[in-house]
């Protein structure tokens, strides 16, 4: 109401609409374009050469050590999407069952990890996962093994755990949606109609769950497939990811121009791996 | 009437907000912008020399050199007055002009420091050209820490750390150019900072051998602390020196260190104006007020450093230092050393 005086002419309305385009076109669009206008460029004796060329691509397709490490990284954020979302939808069936206060205050606790500095989270875990961390020291005093094991000491399998950890709560949220907004009604007819429990669910719930599941899987990949710190802290000598290197191109190789490149390739891996997962959702429908 | 009135308070303070800006920067016109590595600007110097100084000091904190780099290449200078940068990484920013000399006679603390820093044009990597780009301030060697309890007898060459004995008990730093020149150096190589083709070749494949022996490479002191706590850790490539060895001890660890005898890469930091310094008298100022005795010792009670004006046992008189040099080709040795990362 606070422009009601200007609306006849149409100047504040039009001002507005002006400014909640700009918005994202200068702060989301131009970085991006000039993220993108990087990739041609190209380093010489420390400069960067302004002069188009398609080098660092060319350089990422013959080079032998970005393609591997790619698909490694994509394979290990799909295993991680995988567990997550495996892990998630128990927990967001089981608050979607609960019934009133109850389950805000569960589902707060699901999100207060959230609230937390990320970096702090990782410290915390890698205190879990060391050779003497908590995790073996606990399971050396349940007398289930006898040495400290290394599996979950600073390898891809501890990267996967972690990342694991850190993102269950984006996969639980979507699940918990897409379960809430399921029809009571529908549950009801299955079973007046003498469908067991197990068969409602598998035929009504996780049906009608996917889109949540899909969206929860995309979420999870996304998230982790950008994470290079996490591989950094907890992956020792063998958790090197794709994130790792575009760091390094900004760092310790001061190679911005191809350190694009690499990002404008991660992020063709990410919107594809978002538009399979709208098409996935659609095609459902 | 009431939107007419938002409005026009709106517009008031529009049009008032540069000058409410000009004036609180009015008041603290004297500023310098600092970029150290922890250790260097610690509160107590930084509030006496704001106090001596009726400057305001902005301090940031760097951890690697490389971010060094990127934070001055970056903005060309123009965002710190000056800057701790090691010799052999100076010379890239000299090359780069991103440095403004020094002017001694602005610095009389220079003259009192230990004999072996005093003569600046005998100090290698400080000065160009005749002019002073860096004045030195603290040193320190990259030897090897042990744990006394798993290590036995004492190590003396860098051999160790591609014993198989010790097998997932190593830490090494995240660092192609380092890794570069002390693997170099393990070889035998006698100039370890300027590698060929075929030398390079070889340390890849000696350096992927190694990492089959670690277990994690590091990149800050607290991240091979909290390393050396949670796991059987018997060896560690101690790219922090002295300041590892203090937290180590510190933390109640039973350690010792040696620089081995293939010679130990050592690393002298300086302090450096960057061509886009503001106020140089004042850069000035911080530099010398910083080569006090007082804060000399200070400096290595708390961090375990060599500094440059007061006598300490940072490395033995009989130990060899190789004192660290501009590589031939960092970005070279980076992607290498991606590379040896990458190998499964």
């Amino acid at each position: 109401m606070l422009f009601v005086g200007s609306a006849q002419t149409g100047v504040w309305p039009r001002l507005l609409a002006a400014f909640a385009y700009c918005l994202p076109l200068v702060f989301i669009v131009a970085p991006l374009l000039s993220f993108l206008s990087y990739s041609f460029f190209s380093m010489e004796n420390g400069q960067i050469i302004h002069d188009l060329s398609l080098l660092n691509y060319k350089r990422f397709f013959t080079d032998a050590i970005f393609l591997p490490v790619l698909w490694q990284t994509c394979l290990l954020c799909l295993a991680v999407a995988t567990l997550s979302t495996m892990l998630g939808f128990p927990v967001a069936f089981l608050l979607a069952n609960l019934k009133g206060r109850r389950r805000y205050i569960l589902l707060l606790m699901v999100l207060v990890p959230l609230l937390m500095s990320y970096i702090i989270k990782i410290y915390a875990i890698r205190s879990i996962l060391g050779g003497n961390g908590f995790l073996n020291r606990f399971l050396l005093w349940t007398g289930l093994i006898a040495e400290p094991l290394s599996l979950f000491v600073f390898n891809l399998n501890a990267v996967l755990l972690t990342l694991t950890v850190l993102l269950i709560p984006f996969a639980i949220l979507p699940i918990f949606l897409s379960l809430e907004r399921i029809p009571r009604s529908l549950i009801e007819a299955s079973s007046d109609l003498g469908a067991s429990g197990m068969q409602t669910f598998i035929r009504i719930v996780l049906p009608l769950s996917l889109p949540g599941i899909v969206t929860s899987a995309t979420f999870v990949f996304v998230l982790a497939i950008g994470d290079f710190l996490t591989p950094q802290m907890v992956g020792g000598q063998s958790g090197f990811t794709f994130g790792r290197i575009v760091y390094s191109q900004f760092g310790t190789a001061f190679n911005w121009p191809f350190g694009s490149a690499l990002s404008a390739i991660l992020a063709i891996v990410v919107i594809s791996v978002i538009a399979a997962g709208n098409w996935l959702e659609f095609r459902r429908r | 009437m009431k939107t007419k009135m938002n409005r026009r308070t709106a517009l008031g303070l529009a049009l008032a907000a540069p000058a409410i800006l000009r004036s609180s920067r009015a008041f603290a016109a004297k500023e310098l912008r600092v970029m150290a590595w922890q250790g260097y600007a610690d509160d107590d110097w930084v509030k006496e020399f704001e106090e001596q100084s009726g400057a305001k000091a902005y301090i940031v904190f760097i951890g690697t050199d490389d971010e060094i780099w990127a934070k001055i290449k970056g903005s060309e200078g123009k965002d710190f007055d000056v800057f701790a940068v090691n010799t052999a990484q100076l010379q890239r920013y000299i090359e780069a002009g991103l440095t403004t000399p020094h002017d001694l006679s602005k610095v009389p603390n220079q003259k009192d420091v230990l004999p072996r820093f005093r003569d600046l044009s005998q100090v290698k990597g400080v000065m160009r050209d005749g002019k002073v780009h860096s004045i030195p301030f603290c040193f320190d060697s990259i030897g090897i820490i042990y744990d006394k309890d798993k290590v036995n007898p004492p190590p003396d060459s860098f051999e160790t750390f591609w014993d198989p004995k010790y097998k997932g008990k190593i830490l090494a730093y995240d660092n192609g150019e380092h890794n570069f020149s002390f693997t170099a150096l393990t070889l035998g190589i006698a100039d370890p900072f300027h590698l060929s083709e075929e030398q390079m070749g070889k340390i890849k494949e000696k350096l992927i051998a190694l990492k089959q022996n670690v277990l994690s490479f590091y990149t800050t002191p607290d991240e091979a602390l909290q390393l050396y706590k949670t796991n059987d850790v018997a060896l560690i490539w101690a790219n922090y020196g002295q300041q590892q060895v203090k937290a180590m001890k510190d933390a109640g660890a039973n350690i010792e260190y040696v620089n081995p005898k293939e010679g130990a890469l050592a690393w002298l930091d300086t302090w450096a104006m960057t061509s886009g310094v503001q106020d140089v008298d004042l850069a000035e100022a911080w530099v010398n007020f910083l080569l006090q005795k007082k804060i000399g010792q200070q400096l290595s009670e708390r961090t375990g450093f060599g500094n440059t004006v007061v006598e300490t046992g940072s490395a033995g008189a009989n130990d060899k230092l190789v004192w660290l040099d501009f590589v031939e080709d960092p970005t070279k040795r980076s992607d290498l050393w991606n590379e040896v990362k990458a190998q499964p």
